[in-house]
Parts: C-alpha cells; structure tokens; sequence
C-alpha cells in the first residue's frame, strides 16, 4: 500500500514537473512522500496530535494541534480574518491556527498535490467545488458533520447545493454574495428618472436616457455598464428566467431561450443602439473596478448590476457619490421572476491531503458559526451564509445593504451548478458573451457556440 | 591471436579514466538533464495516453487525448492563431531585422547610440512591456491610436477586435526586434569588403550588391534566424497572455472571439485551469511534432538558398 501510493506520488511530481517543461515555465516542487488518503475524522486527530503538539510549550495540553489555515484574501480582509484567528486561538488551548494570506490559486494547488499538504484549511469559491470534489482535492465533510451533530439547516440553500457533489458535502460556505441593480441618483435626477426600474421594459427605457453621446457620436455616459461580463449576463439569464445548467442542475444549457432573450436585451438596448465600436471604445477608457476611478463612481456608467461588497467600498473610495439600490428588472410580463439574483459563495474546505483533518473542522466549524460569520462578512461587505442571521442587527451599519440581504431568501435566487465542467463552461462563457458585446456573433449563434464546445467537456 | 600490448592496455586505461573523468565533471548537468528534461519528456509521453488530473492516479485511456483534439474546436482555433503569428512574425520580424541592421551598418555619426536605441527595449521585461503596450493601444487614451488620428488614419479597436488582436500581438514582438537586428549587423560586419569592391567595379548598384553579395553571405545566419524564431512564435506564450488578460484569476483569456489565444495558452489552460494533465500533454507533444516537421521543411529547403563559403 506504501509503495504503491508512494509511486502515485512520483507519478504526481513528474507530471507536474513535465507539463511545467512543457509550457516552458517553473513550478514548485511537489513533495515525495507517501500521500495520507485518510478520511476517518477522529483518526486524523489523534494521530496528528503528536506530531504537531508543543511539547516545549508546557502550558498548552498534550494534544494541542497547530492548523494551518491558507488563504486567498489579502490586504483589510486578510487583517479582518486574521482578527477573528486570533479571538479562535484565544477561546481554547487545544488548537492554534496559524493564518497565512496566500492568494496564488496555482500555489494552492501544487500544494494540495503533494503527499503532504502545507495547510490543513484554506478557501475557494462555491462553483470550484464540484469540478476539485470529482478530482479527489477535497476531503469529504459528512463523517465530520454526522459526528459533529452539526446542523446544516439554517444555511442558504442555493449556498448548500454548490457545497455538494455526487450527494456528499465537500465544503462550508462563511460568506455568499448575489447582485442587484445600482443606479446613480445624481444622473437618474439629471435624467428625469425618478424611480429605479422594476421591469426590464423600464430598464431600456432608462438606458436610453442615461446613455450620452457628443457631436461625433461617441459615447460619455453609458446606461448600464458591466463590471463583469460574466457574472452581469449570466444575472441577467436568470432574471428572464433562464437557467444556465439545465433542469437537472448539471447540464450546460446555454441555449435556454430565456438566456438568449436576455443577451438580446443587452445586445438590442446597448451594442446595436450606440455601436459596438463605439461602445468598446468607451469601455476600453474605464478606470480599475472599485478605484477612484470606476466607471460607476465617476458617473461615465448610470446603472450596473453588482454585488453587496459595494456599499463598503464606496463610501470609502467615492463618498461623494449619490447611490441607490434596488432588485434586478424582470420582464414585466413574468412578475413572478421579482427579486431574482445570482448567488455566489465564498466556502471553506480542508484538502484530501491536510495533516490535521479534526482540527481543520473544528476551526471552520467556528468560522461559520453565527458569531465568526458576522463579523468577517461585516468587515468585509459581505453576506452571511445563514438564513438566521438575515435580520442580525450588525448589518444595520451597512448603508443600503438590506436588498442584497433580503433577496437571499428570495424563491429566486440562483446559483451556478458546481461540477467538473464548470470552470470550462465560464471561460467559453465569457468568451461567447464577448462575441455577444462586440457584435460579432448574435445571441443565439453565440450560445450555440457554447452548446457546441460543452458537448467536448467529458466527466472530469 | 596477438596479446594486447602493454601500451595498449595503459592506452585504454588512460582513456577510460579520462572518459569517467569528463563524465565526472559534466555530471551536474548530465544528471540534471535526466532528472529535470528526459525524464519528464518521458513521462509526459505516457501521460498523454491517460486521463491525469494531477490528483488521482493515471488511468490509462490510449489515443483518446489525441482523438479529442480532432474535435476541440478551441484547439484547433488555437493551432490557427499560433501559425498565423508565426507565418506572419518570422518573414516580417526578420525583413525588420534585417532592414534595421542595414541601416545600422552604415557609417553614420552617433551610430552606437542608435545601437544601443534599437537593442534597448530587449532588455526590458517581457511583462513590464506588455502592460506597457496595453495602456499604449488602449482605444480611448493610448498613443498609437493618437498617432494613427494625428496621420488620418484609421484607428482600431487593437485588443477589441478580432481581426486587430493578432496584428497587436505582433507589433509587441516587432518591438523586440533588436535582438535579431544585433545577430544581422554582426553578420553583416563579416561580409568581405572585397566583394564589395569586386561588384563595384563590375557596376553593380546598391540593389544588386545587396542580392549578390550580400544576401548570399548572410544566409546561413538567416537560416538561424529563421529556425529560433520559427520556434518562439509556435511556443509563444507571454505577449498575447499579457495584452489579453482579464481580471479573472487563475484563467488564460483568449481575447476576443479567443482571436489571441495562443497554443500554448491553450495548453496551460488545460494544465492548470481545468487539470487535464493528460490533454495538455498530448497537446505538448502535438506540438513538438508540429515545431519538428516545420524545422526539419525549413531545413531541407536550405539547401536551395544558404551558402556556406566555398561550399
């Protein structure tokens, strides 16, 4: 068994190092030792305990364990967090986690291809589970849960669904964000506008009188921007109704005619309208998202759909602005899509090949509990996981924060599917709604495109 | 059967301990080549006849990964983008070599000056370059575009449009054309004068001491020129990951319409964004063959046009 997984792992650090000569770059070394496929919680516990344990340190308990929690934020987040390490470290003295701010997908990965990993937690978003869960990157969470008698109920369910792969839970979600309509009130006052549209019919309407142009026709204010291609359209999808992975949940299916619909929209409404060139030409001059210099703060975009980190950030970066927020449009003929939005979520996982398993859980089972969640999704802007904590008064210091909160609870809140296709989905995606942006391809032959090379995926 | 002679032995001897003696010294880079260039050579051979996610062990699948690429329309699309830089690159990057090379050679005042001029954005870094090159064809604000307005000349959505992503691309590795430029103005530098003068005196002009002179004795160096650049433009990865990178992490944009993605952008993507070591290797060794039969065309058709001296 030794030599066999061992071998495993100098297929492992050969393939790593062969494609990186293939590509012609350096990598990281993997390691060589034999990797641990243990996945009995209270097994890793007790044998990690002796390895890690600060014998030196006479004070701390003969099972004490150091978890090695790496993460992708960096910069106030990262200070939030490690706020909250330190408040966990201090509350028992059985397990320090030492925080390391790492945020290097491709180090997280060489990392957790080793034998032995370097970190026993770390944190990734929610539609990257199912495609590491199928890899076997992930250790599995629900012999830990069952044992732990841990209650799942209360956390958002589309949260819970991207946890999960083949029935069994691969993360935990500590914060979820989904996107709503921003305006400028300044320009929708300028404009004559007075209140935020509700229907996408309303929504073209105002697009046309906050779009600006000068005697060349070249454009100096745009309607409705978008931050992200990605996330905007796909938004907007749904908000027509559409879905983006089939009935089933794991399908690709971006040929949902409500999908279509909703690029025809965005196509009709600004690309045809003003011109793609016209249209690329401004957008290529926007300042960096979330700068003093974004489009939205400076007034050159009226309107984007975006998620609830910005009413931190703006009063930050452009206190001046005159902002409002409300539900994304949805076509007036189908009421029923009201509060539709798009929810993504930021999880916690501990890898297949973490040292310190047991101790990784009880750590993330203290991040997402209410008390750790609220106060790193406060920090950082962000929403809670759980549904319990919609009404948590220390949101309240949040200005205009209630409608990304309450549309969690929205029978419309939708999720993109986490399975193996999905980071291949979202780059021929974005590749598409680009052709859609800059009038090269019409909505539907842009998705068909799509529908074409998601034949191409496979299972893994 | 004569007995081996003494001297004979001590010969062999000798020579023995001498071959282990060499061996000896170039070890650290014999061992080197095998553990960190043959060995993986190798093994990605194997590999691209297995389904491999870097994570579970190889499962054996064939020709499969080679199969697959016959159907990937982003592979093929990638394939294409990277021959056409490359046929478009090597003749227009050498002509612009070659071109500035000549007028380098001229005895001109301030000559290692301009040198110097042509030569220096070598040395800047490739990434401090592209992002360089994004802000200076950006639509809105960069200068290449307010060069081609104060000319009256159309001004393209460079990294926008697909039919300009690829040109854009290209006049990024034109700016570092200095390279070559040097290797051509040494060449240049070992042309024997007195063909020069023979020529003259036969009343050939400027243009005909060029292709008669010239030209012919360049060649091998050309040649040279041709093969290293023919093999950077099909692994060219860098320039068009640069100028048409997104905000999106741990992803390879391919631009639009995926006009700038690059075979080996494409071979990373599936290394390192979707972990299909398998597919990427066959993809590595797809285009080792490619790069192969391309040389070994280009060498063959040498024949006809490089001149070795006397030969």
């Amino acid at each position: 068994m030794v030599r066999q997984t061992g071998g495993r792992s100098l297929l492992r650090s050969t393939a790593v190092t062969a494609a990186v000569i293939a590509v012609g770059m350096t990598a990281a070394a993997c390691g060589s030792s034999a990797p641990n496929n243990s996945s009995a919680p209270n097994q890793s516990a007790s044998t990690t305990a002796a390895g890690s344990s600060s014998a030196s340190n006479p004070a701390q308990p003969a099972t004490h364990t150091t978890v090695t929690f790496s993460y992708l934020w960096a910069g106030p987040e990262a200070a939030a967090l490690e706020k909250i390490i330190s408040a966990f470290n201090a509350s028992q003295s059985a397990i320090t986690v030492k925080g390391v701010s790492s945020p290097d997908f491709q180090k997280q990965l060489t990392s957790m291809s080793a034998s032995k990993g370097s970190f026993d937690i770390s944190d990734n978003f929610g539609n990257g589970v199912g495609s590491w869960a199928a890899k076997g990157i992930l250790e599995p969470l629900d012999s830990y849960i069952k044992a732990d008698n841990m209650d799942l109920s209360d956390f958002v369910p589309a949260a819970m669904d991207e946890m999960k792969y083949n029935g069994q839970i691969y993360s935990l979600p500590i914060a979820v964000h989904d996107f709503e309509l921003l305006y400028n009130k300044t320009e929708f006052a300028a404009a004559g506008i007075t209140d935020p549209p509700k229907t996408t019919e309303d929504l073209a309407t105002d697009i046309a009188k906050l779009t600006k142009t000068d005697g060349s026709g070249n454009i100096t204010q745009l309607g409705l921007g978008n931050p992200d291609t990605g996330t905007t359209l796909t938004t907007l999808g749904y908000a027509f109704g559409g879905t983006w992975d089939g009935a089933d949940g794991k399908t690709p299916s971006p040929q949902d005619p409500a999908n279509i619909a909703a690029l025809k929209f965005y196509q009709d409404n600004i690309v045809n309208k003003y011109g793609a060139a016209k249209v690329q030409k401004f957008t290529a001059g926007w300042g960096q998202y979330m700068s003093a210099q974004d489009p939205f703060y400076t007034g050159k975009v009226a309107m984007v759909i975006d998620g609830e980190w910005q009413p931190v950030n703006i009063p930050k970066t452009a206190p001046n602005l005159q902002w409002g927020v409300a539900n994304i449009p949805v076509p007036a003929a189908s009421p029923n899509l009201a509060g539709t939005t798009q929810l993504t979520a930021s999880t916690l996982f501990i890898p297949k090949n973490a040292q310190h398993k047991q101790a990784a859980f009880e750590f993330m089972k203290y991040l997402t509990d209410t008390q750790a969640m609220g106060d790193f999704t406060v920090a950082l802007g962000n929403l809670p996981a759980r549904t319990s904590m919609l009404n948590d008064p220390r949101y309240a210091t949040i200005p205009q924060f209630s409608t990304w909160l309450q549309n969690l609870s929205s029978p419309n809140v939708h999720a993109l599917a986490s399975q193996p296709y999905s980071s291949q989905y979202s780059t021929d995606l974005v590749t598409d709604f680009k052709s859609v942006l800059d009038g090269s391809k019409s909505p539907a032959d842009a998705m068909a495109d799509v529908a074409s090379k998601a034949k191409q995926y496979g299972s893994s | 059967m004569a007995r081996p002679s003494r001297t004979g032995r001590a010969r062999r001897k000798t020579s023995r301990r001498q071959l282990l003696r060499g061996l000896a010294f170039a070890s650290p880079w014999l061992i080197g080549f095998a553990v960190f260039i043959a060995w993986p050579v190798i093994a990605s051979g194997y590999y691209s006849l297995t389904d491999f996610n870097l994570f579970q062990a190889p499962h054996f699948v064939g020709v499969a990964n080679y199969r697959h690429m016959l159907h990937d329309e982003v592979f093929w699309k990638s394939l294409t983008n990277t021959l056409y830089l490359t046929a478009v690159g090597v003749p227009v990057g050498l002509a612009l070599s070659l071109g500035g090379a000549l007028i380098l050679n001229r005895p001109v005042r301030g000559q290692p000056f301009y040198r110097a001029l042509v030569y220096l954005p070598t040395i800047v870094p490739v990434v401090v370059s592209g992002y360089l090159w994004r802000w200076m064809m950006n639509p809105q604000y960069g200068y290449v575009n307010e060069v081609l307005r104060l000319l009256h000349l159309p001004q393209p959505l460079w990294l926008n449009n697909p039919a300009w992503s690829k040109p854009a691309i290209l006049l990024v590795t034109f700016w570092t054309v200095g390279g070559m430029t040097v290797i051509y103005l040494a060449a240049l530098k070992d042309v024997p004068r007195e063909l020069y003068e023979a020529a003259e005196m036969d009343g050939a002009g400027p243009i005909a001491r060029f292709w008669h002179v010239t030209w012919p004795v360049i060649t091998p160096v050309t040649l040279f020129q041709v093969v290293v650049s023919t093999i950077a433009y099909m692994q060219i990865f860098t320039q068009p990951y640069l100028l048409a990178q997104q905000s999106q992490l741990n992803s390879a944009n391919g631009g639009p319409e995926n006009s700038m993605l690059s075979y080996s952008m494409y071979l990373f993507q599936n290394a390192f964004v979707y972990l299909k070591m398998g597919y990427a290797s066959a993809m590595a060794w797809v285009l080792f063959i490619i790069t192969m039969a391309i040389t070994a065309v280009i060498l063959m058709n040498a024949k006809r046009w490089v001149h070795y001296g006397n030969r």
